[in-house]
C-alpha cells in the first residue's frame, strides 16, 4: 500500500516540472486571450478558449492535488462561465479583475510546491479577489474598498438576451460516483428534486456503465443522468439540487442554446471536415437540395471579379435561411482546421540543458574540424583536403540546423508587453495604441530571455516619458490616443526590435542641461545632436522621480544599454522632438557561433564578422602616418575612408609588411576600413566570451578558439566604428 | 410460461444486496431452464431508490432479456423520473397492473 503511495508521489514529483511549464503556457495564454477579449467582447470562440484554459489549469492542478491553485481558479471558473451563459459582460474592470486573477493563479502555480511562499498577506490579496469574483458571480456589484477594482462594476446582463426569470430549457448532465449511495444520496431523489424545478423536457439514464449482476457491487453507484430541463431557475437552483451530492458527482449544466447556438456547437463538435455546405449539411443547417441550389447559383458568379464572387457562406445565409451563427462556426472551424492540420502533434517538449549541451559540443566540433582542415592542407593531400572541405560543409549545415533549433519568435515576448503597457498606461491616466509588428522574427532563445527586461524599460519609458497625457496630445494637434510600435525585422544577420512612439520625443536642450549639471558633459560644450540623445543612457543621468515613475525597479537606461551591449547588440536613437522617438536595437541572432572572415597582424589573428565585411582593398602605403588611435584615411571610389590600423591600436609588434590590405566593413556608423597585414578567409567562429578584465577592451567582443589551439579575438565592428569615426574621443568626454 | 420474479416491497439500498443475490440466483436458474425473456413482477414495490433501479439496469446489460410483467405506483414512477420509462412497456404488462402515470 505504501510503496503505491511512494509511487504516486514519485510520480507526481517527475510530472511536477511540466505541469508547472504547461499551467504557464494556459497562463499565458489566458493572459493574451483576456487582452484580446478586452478588444473584441463579443467573440465567442476567444471566451470559449479563456474558460477551456482556465479549465485546463483547474483540472491538472487537481491530479497533481493542488489545491490552492484548484480552489481559487473554480472561482475564475465559475465568473467565466457566468460569462458564457451571457449572464455578465465583459468590461474593462472585469477583465482587470480577471487579469490580478491570473497573476494569482501564475503565483500559485509557481510556488506550487512551496507552501511557505503563501503569505498571510498574499492569502487575504486571494481572499479579496475571491470575494470580488463571487460577488460577480452572484450577481451582485462587488463591495468595494481596498482594491483598485471596485465600485464601477455593474453586473452587465448581456445583450438583453433573456430576462433572469425567463423560462428556458437548460441541460443537465450528472455522473455520480461510486459512494454516492454511501454518502447517503440517491440520484433518484435528486432527478424527483429537479423535477419539482420545472418540467422535466427529456430524461435519459446513462446505466451502460453498470456491471453486469455477478460483478455488481449493490451498494456502489454506476449510474448517470441526462436532463433537459425547462425551468425559470437559474443555474444556482439547478446545481443546489447536487449540493449534497456535489463532492461525488461530475456535473455539467449547459445554459439554454438558441438553434443557431445549437448548430454552431454540433459543428465545433465535428470531426475535421473541410467542406462549409459539408458542414452545414451534417448538423442539418440546410438540406443538401438547398445547399446544391446554393451551389450552382454560386457557380453563376465564378467568372466574376473576385470582388463581386458570391461567397457561399452569404448565399447560404440569404437563399438558405441558414444562421448566421452557423455559417460563422463552420467558418471558424475551417480556419482552424487549416490553422492546426500541419502543427499537429510537430513539437517535441526538449530540454533546454540537453540542448545547450549539444550546443557546446558543435561549438568543440567546428574547433576540431578547423583542426583537421588546418593539417589536411599541410599533407597536400588533394582527396583528404576534399573529405575534409565535405565535412565542414557538413558541419556548417549541422551548425546551422542546431543553432535554428534555439531560434523562437520573438512575438511571445512582445505579446507580453500587451500587459505591461495596459497596466502602465491605464495607472499613468493615458491613452494608447500598442501594436506589435514582425511578431515572427526569430531569434535566440537566451537572446530573446535576456532581452526581455531592457525591452520593458524602454516600453516603460516610452509609455512614462515618451508619450503625452491625453490633453496635452490634443492641444498639440495629436490624436489623444498615443501610438506605441513594437516591431522586429531581420537585417544582415542581426535582428532589428525597434520601439517607436509618437510622444515628445526627447527634449536635447533638457537633456543636455542635465547632462552639465551632472558633469557628465563639460558645461558649455555641446556634442552633436545624437549623442546628446544617447546621454539618457549615460549611468548617473536617469533622475529620482524617473526611478519612481518607473514602478522603483531602479533600473536607469545606462543598465538598459549595459545589458544590450552585452547581448554585443547596439542602441540608436531616431529622436524627432515633438513628434516622436525611435529607439532601435540591434542584435546578433545568436551568442554562440558566427561566420566569421580571419584577419592577422603580426602574429595575433582577428576575427570579424563575416556579414559586416563589405569587400577588401589592398593598400598601397603602409607607412601612411597614423594618429594615436591608429586611424588613418585614404581614398575609396572618390570618397574619404576612415581607416583604422590595427597594429598600432593594440600596438601589435611585428615588421612592417611590404603590403598591406584594407578590410572594409559596414557598420551602425558607415563604413570604415581596418587595416591588417594578412588576410586568412572565411572561417566558422565559435564565441567564447572575454575574461572580466577585457570587458572593458574598446573594440573587442570575444575569443575564439583556432584550429590550431590559438586564440583569435574577435573584432566588434560597432564599438570599432565609435573609434574611427570619432565617437570615442566624445564618449570619454562625457565620462 | 416460467415463474415471475417478486421484487421486494422495498427496492432500495438496504435490501440490495439480498435482492442483488437473489436475482441473480433467479436468473442463472432460469436461464439455464428456458431461453425465453425473464418476467419480473413490480406489483409490491412499496419503496424504491436509485441503487434498487440499478439492480434492473445491471440485468439489463445481461445477455437474458427481461421485462417487467406487473408494476406498482411507486415503481413505474421512480423508473420514469430516473428516464427507464422504457422498462414499463405495456406490452408486457398483465391486464390486472396498473399503470401509474
Amino acid at each position: 500500500m505504501s510503496s503505491s503511495a511512494d509511487s504516486d508521489q514519485a510520480f507526481i514529483e517527475a510530472a511536477m516540472p511540466a505541469f508547472i511549464s504547461e499551467a504557464g503556457e494556459q497562463i499565458e495564454a489566458i493572459e493574451m486571450l483576456l487582452l484580446e477579449l478586452e478588444a473584441q467582447p463579443d467573440n465567442r470562440e476567444l471566451l470559449d478558449s479563456l474558460f477551456r484554459c482556465a479549465h485546463t489549469v483547474k483540472g491538472s492542478a487537481g491530479i497533481f492535488g493542488l489545491n490552492r491553485v484548484v480552489e481559487f481558479t473554480h472561482h475564475v471558473e465559475t465568473l467565466l462561465d457566468k460569462m458564457r451563459d451571457g449572464e455578465i459582460a465583459l468590461t474593462p474592470d472585469i477583465s482587470s479583475l480577471l487579469l490580478k486573477c491570473n497573476d494569482q493563479i501564475k503565483f500559485l502555480v509557481d510556488t506550487a510546491t512551496d507552501e511557505n511562499a503563501d503569505t498571510l498577506e498574499l492569502k487575504e490579496g486571494r481572499a479579496d479577489l475571491v470575494t470580488q469574483l463571487q460577488a460577480l458571480s452572484d450577481g451582485a456589484t462587488p463591495a468595494g474598498g481596498g482594491s483598485a477594482v471596485s465600485a464601477q462594476y455593474a453586473p452587465a446582463v448581456a445583450t438583453a438576451d433573456l430576462p433572469d426569470n425567463a423560462l428556458r430549457t437548460w441541460s443537465i448532465s450528472a455522473r455520480f460516483g461510486t459512494d454516492t449511495f454511501r454518502n447517503g444520496m440517491d440520484p433518484l431523489s435528486i432527478a424527483r428534486y429537479l423535477g419539482t424545478l420545472g418540467q422535466v423536457i427529456s430524461m435519459r439514464c446513462g446505466s451502460d456503465t453498470v456491471p453486469t449482476l455477478p460483478n455488481l457491487d449493490p451498494e456502489s453507484c454506476y449510474i448517470s443522468f441526462f436532463m433537459d430541463l425547462e425551468t425559470t431557475k437559474g443555474r444556482e437552483d439547478i446545481e443546489g439540487a447536487f449540493s449534497f451530492a456535489a463532492d461525488d458527482c461530475e456535473l455539467d449544466v449547459v445554459a439554454p442554446e438558441t438553434p443557431g447556438q445549437k448548430l454552431a456547437r454540433a459543428i465545433e463538435a465535428m470531426p475535421e471536415t473541410p467542406r462549409l455546405g459539408e458542414m452545414l449539411v451534417q448538423v442539418g443547417a440546410v438540406t443538401q437540395d438547398k445547399l446544391d441550389q446554393v451551389l450552382s447559383s454560386q457557380q453563376k458568379t465564378a467568372g466574376m471579379p473576385r470582388a463581386a464572387q458570391a461567397k457561399i457562406g452569404d448565399l447560404l445565409e440569404a437563399q438558405a435561411g441558414v444562421p448566421p451563427e452557423a455559417v460563422a462556426a463552420a467558418l471558424g472551424k475551417q480556419q482552424k482546421i487549416r490553422d492546426n492540420a500541419p502543427s499537429e502533434d510537430r513539437y517535441i517538449r526538449v530540454q533546454a540543458d540537453r540542448l545547450d549541451a549539444v550546443i557546446n559540443l558543435l561549438g568543440e566540433l567546428v574547433i576540431a574540424g578547423a583542426g583537421a582542415t588546418m593539417l589536411a592542407r599541410e599533407t597536400r593531400n588533394t582527396s583528404l583536403t576534399e573529405a575534409n572541405l565535405h565535412m565542414n560543409s557538413l558541419i556548417e549545415e549541422i551548425r546551422n540546423g542546431t543553432l535554428g533549433l534555439r531560434m523562437v519568435p520573438v512575438g511571445e515576448t512582445f505579446n507580453r508587453f500587451r500587459r505591461v503597457v495596459r497596466d502602465t498606461a491605464s495607472s499613468l491616466g493615458k491613452e494608447v495604441n500598442f501594436e506589435i509588428e514582425g511578431g515572427d522574427a526569430e531569434l535566440d532563445k537566451s537572446m530573446v530571455e535576456k532581452i526581455a527586461d531592457p525591452l520593458m524599460h524602454l516600453v516603460r519609458n516610452s509609455l512614462d516619458h515618451g508619450l503625452e497625457m491625453p490633453q496635452e496630445r490634443t492641444a498639440s494637434g495629436k490624436p489623444a490616443a498615443g501610438r506605441l510600435i513594437l516591431s522586429a525585422k531581420h537585417e544582415t544577420g542581426a535582428i532589428l526590435i525597434r520601439i517607436e512612439d509618437d510622444g515628445r520625443g526627447i527634449n536635447r536642450e533638457r537633456v543636455l542641461q542635465r547632462a552639465w549639471n551632472k558633469g557628465l558633459v563639460e558645461q558649455g560644450v555641446t556634442p552633436s545632436d545624437d549623442a546628446i540623445n544617447m546621454l539618457i543612457f549615460e549611468p548617473g543621468f536617469s533622475t529620482a522621480e524617473q526611478v519612481t515613475n518607473l514602478s522603483g525597479r531602479g533600473v536607469g537606461m545606462d543598465v538598459v544599454r549595459r545589458n544590450i551591449e552585452a547581448l554585443r547588440g547596439s542602441l540608436r536613437l531616431n529622436n524627432n522632438p515633438g513628434k516622436g522617438l525611435q529607439v532601435d536595437i540591434r542584435l546578433p541572432l545568436t551568442l554562440a557561433i558566427i561566420d566569421g572572415f580571419m584577419v592577422g597582424v603580426g602574429k595575433s589573428k582577428f576575427v570579424l564578422p563575416l556579414e559586416s565585411v563589405v569587400e577588401v582593398i589592398e593598400a598601397a602605403d603602409a607607412s601612411t602616418k597614423v594618429d594615436s588611435t591608429g586611424r588613418h584615411c585614404l581614398e575609396l571610389r572618390g570618397q574619404v575612408l576612415p581607416v583604422v590600423r590595427l597594429r598600432s591600436l593594440y600596438s601589435v609588434e611585428s615588421t612592417l609588411p611590404e603590403r598591406v590590405s584594407v578590410v572594409v566593413v559596414n557598420s551602425t556608423k558607415g563604413k570604415y576600413g581596418i587595416e591588417v597585414e594578412v588576410l586568412m578567409g572565411q572561417q566558422q567562429t565559435v564565441i567564447k566570451p572575454l575574461g572580466r578584465l577585457f570587458k572593458n577592451l574598446r573594440g573587442i567582443s570575444g575569443s575564439s578558439i583556432l584550429g590550431s589551439g590559438e586564440v583569435a579575438l574577435i573584432l566588434d565592428v560597432s564599438s570599432m566604428g565609435d573609434l574611427v569615426t570619432g565617437q570615442a574621443q566624445l564618449s570619454t568626454a562625457v565620462h | 410460461m416460467s415463474v415471475v420474479f417478486e421484487l421486494p416491497p422495498e427496492l432500495n439500498i438496504y435490501s440490495a444486496p439480498d435482492t442483488r443475490d437473489a436475482l441473480l440466483a433467479w436468473v442463472t436458474t432460469q436461464t439455464a431452464q428456458s431461453k425465453g425473456a425473464l418476467e419480473i413482477s413490480a406489483r409490491n414495490v412499496v419503496e424504491v431508490d436509485g441503487a434498487g433501479l440499478q439492480l434492473l439496469a445491471a440485468l439489463s446489460n445481461m445477455e437474458q432479456p427481461w421485462h417487467v410483467v406487473e408494476t406498482s405506483a411507486p415503481f413505474s414512477e421512480a423508473c420514469k423520473t430516473l428516464g427507464l420509462a422504457g422498462w414499463i412497456d405495456a406490452r408486457y404488462l398483465n391486464n390486472t397492473t396498473q399503470v401509474a402515470t
